[in-house]
């Protein structure tokens, strides 16, 4: 529960001005191209390796991870749909059989309609997904902050010992 | 650039590795272990398992599969192995391919410290035994069948005596019937002669030629008339000279029957004397067996024992076919496309295994065993094997043979010789037929055997070279039976026995052929020779003293009967002659008076008118 509620206050003040929106936005672009792909594939460590190293918002990462994962698991037919028209198209074949005799691309399980099929479509969609995620940071930061922050299940976790602790701490830790 | 998501990167990969090092060892041995327990239905157990991750490298210092069928022994074990797995179908195909294997210590049927017995789980239990399995039984069924045979029917001695009661004498009998049949046929042509009516027609005819009274006669027209019925009579006499004469003929013709049939009197005592002599052949005792019984359970275990690895080979080989067939795609997992078929192969495979060790008998072997997998189709190999070696005193051992399961039929096929093996102080035989051990011989076992589906054709032979039998030690014989196994193979320094396992043409056939049966018929006629020619002699005196003079007898009196019909014949044959001799004389009478009366008439004419006709 205490995770939750940290992880929950992290949030809403990355929300409100820590994070820069390109961070969040990226944040959730990753946490997104995660969360619709099959999580064991090869090409997943490299986005965690970039969620990690890049200073990206890890907490949005995880949160659009989460959203996009319940969301794949109704899209799958449809990225499997998609992963077959990808995969029979005929200007393509050459390449994708380059691909399977490789073992480095071989390692990203491309060949399968899935993977190759919800990548695609997580990449297809970061590009318009990333300024509007941004836009909505920022319309979050102007018109929505304030009003999130009447709200009395905020006020009554602001009024607790547990955030007075929380908000001195990280003031001590800068 | 975020430094402590750096950090926190290396330090997983550094928590990834040291998991890899510090458990996959432990992990991989226990399910390598298990999976094999599984297959090999005993335990296989690793000591000094390592695996890298790193190197993918495997190793282990002694590996023991224990024997399902006697858990306190191992099948086989290795001593120190090692092989490194391809990196690519493990990682992205999850196949274990390896190119070489190092397999030394390779050792059979060595003695286990601990109990080898694993308690399949139930979701693991297998379905019914295959076609192999069924001849394994079979054959074991006939081997014990073959340590069961009893020679009970076999007799200790030769007596000519009660030989003799046994056999039944029938030229006394047929003697008899011969007398019975001579005097029925006396009977019959007394009877024949004595009612023949040619008697009565002989009184007629006597009886006609005296009542004619040539001197009363006057006429000469009468004469005439007279000697016309005396020529009547003249043919009636020769008619009935004919038909005695046929009578004869008929008699003559029936009794040369009885004369043939006397004839072969010779011939029935030769039989009763044969037949004598064959019942003192010992006739009952089925010699074809001897081998079957002196060998067939020691070969025939032996060789359900070979064929029960064909069997568990066959069975493994199916396993993995059931295991890689057949597997359902969930629900948006997704299809993974082949565009190659790179990584279309076995999940297990050796290509190459170089095993070295030794055998129980100390010999040291080696040689390759190649292309094990899980799934020879894909694999695209069959399972070869080529292992040999040879000990100091030159004893060889060799296999050869291959187990392929490319095609729909699966087909095994092996040659297994093991020769040159000293037989001192060894037993040929497990039978209590043959408890002798051998002071000095030479072993050679050829094993082939030919499996297509459930079609098989395979061959034992076994030959014992060079053989001499330690017989003192066992003392005297105790029965005929062992005497003659003694006498059999004791003047032979070779014994082979062949098995002969097959269903090409039907059912399984399994037969047993060895060179002892014919030594120990050999063996046998000449012991039966030398009490028969005894017996012969005492057959040949008993079926001559019990027949001697019956066909003298029967001549003499078959030669007395004749005369008696003889005699009656020529009786009838005088009587119609005196008839003839009358009727003849009448005739004779008859003309002159005729003459007489003729001359008178013309006398008495010529007085008259005198003319002289």
């Amino acid at each position: 529960m205490f995770l939750i509620l940290k992880y929950f206050a992290k949030l809403l003040k990355a929300l409100a001005s820590e994070a820069s929106p390109s961070q969040i936005a990226g944040g959730m672009i990753l946490g997104m191209i995660i969360g619709l792909t099959p999580i064991m594939s090869f090409h997943n460590i490299f986005i965690v390796i970039l969620i990690l190293v890049l200073r990206v918002n890890i907490g949005m990462a995880l949160l659009s991870f989460m959203i996009f994962s319940g969301v794949a698991y109704l899209a799958d037919p449809l990225f499997h749909k998609f992963g077959i028209w990808l995969l029979e198209l005929e200007g393509m074949q050459e390449t994708y059989t380059i691909m399977f005799n490789n073992e480095w691309w071989a390692l990203t399980k491309f060949y399968n309609t899935v993977v190759i099929g919800s990548f695609a479509t997580a990449v297809i969609l970061s590009a318009p997904a990333f300024p509007a995620f941004k836009i909505l940071v920022l319309q979050y930061r102007e018109k929505i902050h304030a009003k999130v922050q009447k709200w009395k299940i905020v006020q009554a976790f602001k009024s607790t010992n547990f955030y007075s602790i929380y908000k001195t701490v990280n003031r001590v830790r800068g | 650039m975020r430094l402590g998501g750096v950090i926190t990167v290396l330090v997983l990969i550094g928590l990834g590795f040291a998991a890899a090092y510090f458990i996959t060892d432990d992990l991989i041995e226990s399910n390598i272990e298990y999976e094999a327990s599984v297959l090999n239905e005993a335990k296989v157990e690793f000591d000094g398992f390592e695996f890298s991750l790193l190197k993918l490298k495997m190793k282990w210092d002694r590996l023991q599969v224990a024997n399902k069928n006697s858990t306190m022994e191992n099948t086989f074990e290795t001593g120190e192995t090692e092989f490194s797995m391809q990196f690519w179908p493990l990682i992205l195909a999850n196949k274990v391919v390896v190119d070489n294997v190092k397999l030394t210590g390779f050792q059979l049927a060595t003695e286990r410290e601990t109990d080898g017995y694993f308690e399949i789980p139930e979701e693991e239990k297998n379905q019914e035994p295959g076609f192999i399995y069924s001849v394994v039984d079979q054959v074991a069924s006939q081997a014990k069948k073959n340590a069961q045979v009893k020679f009970t029917d076999i007799r200790d001695d030769l007596n000519v005596d009660s030989l003799m009661a046994r056999v039944d004498i029938r030229t006394d009998d047929k003697v008899d019937s011969l007398r019975n049949g001579i005097q029925k046929t006396y009977s019959k042509w007394d009877s024949t002669f004595n009612n023949t009516s040619i008697n009565q027609e002989i009184a007629q005819i006597n009886k006609t030629v005296d009542s004619i009274k040539v001197e009363e006669l006057k006429d000469p027209k009468r004469v005439v008339t007279t000697i016309e019925q005396v020529k009547k009579l003249r043919s009636q006499v020769d008619s009935l000279r004919n038909r005695a004469q046929t009578l004869k003929q008929n008699f003559e013709n029936d009794y040369g029957t009885t004369t043939d049939e006397i004839s072969q009197i010779d011939n029935w005592i030769q039989d009763d004397f044969q037949r004598a002599v064959n019942m003192a052949n010992l006739p009952d005792l089925d010699v074809r067996n001897i081998g079957t019984a002196l060998f067939g359970e020691n070969l025939l275990g032996d060789y359900a024992v070979y064929l029960e690895y064909v069997a568990i080979a066959r069975e493994y080989g199916s396993r993995f076919l059931g295991d890689a067939e057949g597997r359902q795609i969930q629900r948006y997992e997704g299809v993974n496309y082949r565009f190659s078929d790179k990584y279309d192969l076995p999940g297990l495979w050796f290509k190459n295994i170089e095993l070295s060790g030794r055998t129980l008998s100390n010999i040291a072997i080696s040689g390759q065993v190649t292309n094990i997998s899980s799934d020879q189709q894909k694999a695209g190999e069959p399972i070869e094997f080529n292992i040999g070696g040879q000990d100091k005193n030159q004893v060889n051992l060799s296999l050869t043979g291959e187990f392929n399961y490319l095609e729909e039929r699966p087909r095994e096929s092996f040659e297994f010789n093991y020769s040159g093996f000293t037989l001192s102080k060894a037993k040929l035989s497990g039978s209590d037929l043959l408890p002798y051990e051998l002071k000095t011989g030479k072993g050679n076992v050829n094993v082939s055997l030919d499996l297509i589906a459930n079609r098989i054709d395979s061959r034992i032979d076994y030959v014992a070279s060079d053989i001499s039998f330690d017989f003192a030690s066992a003392g005297e014989p105790k029965n005929q039976l062992e005497s003659l196994i003694r006498r059999s193979i004791g003047n032979t320094d070779q014994v082979d026995i062949s098995a002969l396992i097959d269903n090409m043409d039907g059912p399984l056939r399994i037969r047993l052929r060895s060179n002892v049966d014919e030594l120990f018929m050999n063996a046998l006629r000449q012991t039966v020779s030398e009490e028969v020619a005894e017996a012969r002699r005492k057959i040949e005196a008993e079926v001559q003293q019990q027949v001697a003079g019956k066909k003298e007898e029967l001549v003499a009196f078959k030669t007395e009967k004749e005369a008696e019909i003889m005699e009656r014949y020529n009786e009838l044959q005088a009587r119609i002659q005196e008839q003839v001799d009358k009727v003849e004389q009448k005739q004779k009478e008859l003309e002159e008076k005729k003459k007489e009366l003729e001359d008178a008439i013309k006398n008495r004419i010529k007085n008259r008118i005198g003319i002289d006709y």
